[in-house]
């Protein structure tokens, strides 16, 4: 029976996954359990997305399906049981690149895997990132460039994050355009990702440690 | 003497051939490469032709030696032999063909009247005697400005150096070639003065020689830019550069021997010497133009994208490096910022959109697309990062125009029918092909609108945990290696379609435009000359309009170099239109993700409020 749902959202089957929740709810399954279950589902999306199975408009869709699912649940949860959060991201392109598609895709498998994100946009400053490190205490910061002179951006804002003394407290990946082991050494981050979903995995395996 | 129309398939390039002059000699001056090894003799054979259409001289001797009486039957003749004594459309073997990746160098020939830049005036100085020991040059001078009342003033250092000897040489009678109020060449009498027009692309490079007081053509060649070998895209390119000062030299020397070469053999094709250009155009994009002339080029690629310098330029050719006349200069014409070069100006000064009443879209497939939106006198522009998949690139089978390129391809109920480039057997996709492989497979029902490959085809099969589409099975082709294209490379397609169609939506509703208001779609540049239109509209690259409103131009920006070249007039409105034209970044624009996701679906729609409505 579990894993009807998720199955219902990886098919993209939105009637199918909307009847399931709301069956689910009448029975008085737990809603924090119905929103597992609907985040496997997002992950196998994901997946398939990363394996080109899926393509933009799938992803979108089957975010909607996700939001809809929430509010279903929304209303059900009591307040000290507000969805549990792994953790805080902060994820942002860095300065001089204004490339956001692969970012918000990054920033949305984040999301519906269960962190708390703190996207800061385009272009942004390193100062911008040193900031909201201090503002959220998050203890993961993704950058994202496309743009080959990105990288050098890259290492200016690992450069500020260690000049504000923040180095040891924050895991920083990155990922974009054609990023390697090579880069990442040049940038001085902890890891970089290839996909989405690598995100998400470096995301759990730091949160967890 | 007669001229007549010769048409050359299967390049499509037509040119006039005089009733005396051979085939092979009208191909030449085309640019076509014919392979004659033994230089027109018809002795080699190797410049085979066939008569489709139309009357050739009778055959003669050596034809009649070289082919048997079938093959002459069939209307095989060899090319340096033939006359015509009609119009005539004729075929060229591939394997006369000495191009071996295709250059696309055709535009549509635009009769400019000439008004040129650089004017020769043919002079007969007294010589100087102990009563006149007036100096060389001054005399030069004077007879300009009495005989022709040219107000000249200077003389190029270069020509002066040479001068005096030169002079004597020619026992005082001389040509000299005047830019506005200075000498840049002298010659012996006759000189006709040459031209050359330059389009620097990032892949490829097309040269054209003029005749400047007539305007002609006399040659034209497409060559490889051999900078290819530092990266394919520019930003490849421009990371060489960013990593040491002489690597950007290097880049520069590459293009600048290039340039060189090309000019020589244009010239040899004309039966001149390079010294005997007098003037040239050179347009490109943004980072080609910024590279031939040392410009920085770091800031081209990060935000927010700003050129060293955008207006147009008259350097001399020396400075550059470039061996034609020794005082000649090169004009750049202006660019319009970091992504849209003064190639897409010349491509706007060529296709005269702005004479349409209504609004226009005008666009250059590349890696990086240009599109412009012309209504009358206003232009707006962007740029799109299509990326390379219509050149081959991020495809598994991927490949460019070249020989065994699938170039078209047809799915049937049964069979997969494609056409390969030089008819060789197929040994990968280029961008044409795999746009009419995305369109077909939509058609066929193989893939639904939202570009995911149907597991029901008995040509679907999984490697990994990939699906990809068999286009040549081994079995059907002798062992050879299977060519697919997988679901990735869909996606691939996806993204370049989405990123152009988007541009193309965010130009007009920009600009308050609905696509049905549109009066025309010029289609420039190598890739959109050979895709199939029918094929570019079923996937929704291009709206859905009438196949009559679409217009392919060949190398527009190669013609409109040449425009330049002759004309003073036509540099003036190539200045108005970089000056006119309103840039747009299209990433600022809030409706662009949601167009994105849009136009990322395959089929004929538009785009209405933001949302997509599908058509038929």
């Amino acid at each position: 029976m579990s894993g009807e749902l998720t199955k219902a959202i990886a098919e993209l089957e939105e009637n199918e996954a909307l009847r399931l929740t709301k069956e689910k709810l009448e029975r008085g399954e737990d809603p924090r359990l119905i929103l597992d279950e609907s985040r496997s589902g997002m992950e196998i999306v994901g997946k398939r997305f990363s394996e080109g199975t899926y393509f933009l408009p799938e992803l979108i869709f089957s975010a909607e399906i996700f939001r809809e699912i929430t509010e279903i649940v929304k209303p059900r949860l009591k307040k000290d049981a507000s969805p549990k959060r792994l953790g805080k991201v902060i994820i942002g392109t860095v300065a001089g690149d204004i490339h956001d598609i692969g970012k918000d895709i990054v920033v949305f498998m984040l999301d519906v895997s269960g962190f708390e994100i703190f996207d800061l946009g385009v272009d942004v400053p390193p100062k911008k990132f040193v900031e909201k490190i201090r503002e959220t205490n998050a203890p993961v910061v993704g950058l994202s460039g496309f743009l080959t002179l990105a990288f050098d951006s890259m290492k200016e804002t690992v450069g500020a994050i260690k000049a504000a003394g923040l180095r040891d407290k924050v895991k920083i990946m990155i990922g974009g355009g054609q990023i390697d082991e090579e880069i990442r050494k040049y940038t001085g981050a902890d890891d970089y990702g290839k996909d989405a979903m690598a995100a998400v995995s470096l995301a759990k395996t730091w949160l967890r440690g | 003497m007669t001229d007549y129309i010769i048409d050359f398939e299967p390049t499509g390039w037509k040119g006039k051939c005089r009733d005396s002059e051979s085939i092979l000699a009208c191909a030449r001056r085309s640019g076509l490469g014919v392979i004659s090894v033994c230089g027109g003799q018809g002795a080699c054979h190797t410049c085979r032709i066939q008569v489709l259409s139309g009357i050739l001289s009778e055959p003669t001797p050596s034809e009649i030696e070289a082919l048997s009486p079938q093959e002459l039957a069939q209307g095989w003749r060899l090319a340096c032999q033939a006359t015509p004594a009609s119009n005539c459309q004729l075929v060229l073997l591939p394997e006369s063909m000495s191009t071996s990746q295709r250059v696309y160098l055709e535009g549509l020939e635009v009769i400019v009247p000439p008004e040129p830049p650089v004017k020769a005036y043919h002079l007969q100085l007294t010589a100087p005697c102990l009563s006149d020991q007036k100096a060389d040059a001054n005399r030069l001078l004077e007879v300009l400005n009495e005989q022709y009342l040219i107000p000249c003033r200077k003389i190029d250092t270069r020509v002066l150096r040479s001068l005096s000897p030169q002079i004597r040489g020619w026992n005082w009678e001389c040509q000299a070639s005047v830019r506005g109020d200075e000498v840049i060449a002298l010659g012996p009498c006759p000189t006709r003065p040459l031209g050359l027009a330059v389009d620097l692309g990032t892949t490829t490079i097309a040269g054209y020689l003029l005749d400047l007081n007539s305007g002609q053509t006399l040659a034209s060649q497409g060559v490889i830019n051999p900078q290819i070998s530092y990266g394919e895209d520019i930003i490849t390119r421009i990371n060489y550069v960013i990593k040491s000062p002489h690597e950007g030299i290097r880049l520069q020397k590459l293009v600048v021997d290039k340039l060189n070469e090309l000019a020589s053999d244009l010239c040899s094709k004309a039966g001149a010497n390079a010294d005997a250009i007098v003037e040239a155009v050179v347009v490109g994009n943004t980072v080609m133009h910024h590279l031939l002339l040392g410009l920085p080029v770091r800031q081209l690629a990060l935000t927010p994208f700003t050129a060293a310098a955008s207006l147009a330029l008259d350097i001399k050719a020396y400075e550059v490096g470039i061996n034609i006349a020794p005082g000649a200069y090169i004009h750049f014409p202006p660019i319009i910022g970091g992504f849209v070069g003064s190639d897409h100006v010349a491509m706007l000064l060529s296709i005269d959109s702005r004479q349409v009443d209504g609004p226009v879209i005008a666009l250059d497939i590349g890696t990086n697309t240009e599109i412009s939106l012309t209504n009358g006198e206003e232009i707006t522009t962007t740029s799109c990062a299509s990326g390379p998949a219509f050149e081959g690139g991020h495809i598994k089978h991927g490949m460019r125009a070249a020989k065994g390129a699938i170039e078209r391809l047809q799915i049937t109920k049964d069979a997969i029918h494609y056409q390969t480039i030089d008819e060789a057997p197929p040994v990968g996709i280029c961008g044409s092909g795999a746009l009419d492989a995305l369109a077909q497979l939509y058609l066929a029902g193989v893939i639904d609108n939202g570009g995911r490959l149907s597991h029901n085809h008995p040509r679907v099969r999984m490697k990994g945990n990939q699906a990809e589409f068999l286009l040549v099975d081994p079995k059907e082709q002798d062992g050879r290696s299977a060519i697919v294209i997988t679901q990735k490379d869909i996606r691939e397609l996806q993204l370049a379609n989405a990123a152009i169609r988007t541009g193309i939506h965010l130009l007009l509703e920009t600009s308050g435009f609905t696509e049905e208001q549109l009066r025309q779609v010029v289609i420039a540049g190598a890739f959109g000359s050979y895709i199939d239109l029918s094929s570019a509209v079923a996937v929704g690259l291009l709206p859905p309009l009438p196949l009559n409103y679409f217009r392919q131009v060949g190398n527009a920006a190669g013609t409109g170099a040449k425009m330049a070249l002759v004309s003073l007039g036509k540099r003036e409105e190539a200045r108005a239109i970089a000056s006119q034209t309103r840039y747009i970044e299209l990433a600022c624009n809030p409706d662009f993700k949601q167009t994105f996701i849009e136009t990322s679906h395959i089929g004929r729609y538009r785009i209405k409020h933001g949302k997509r409505e599908v058509l038929d």
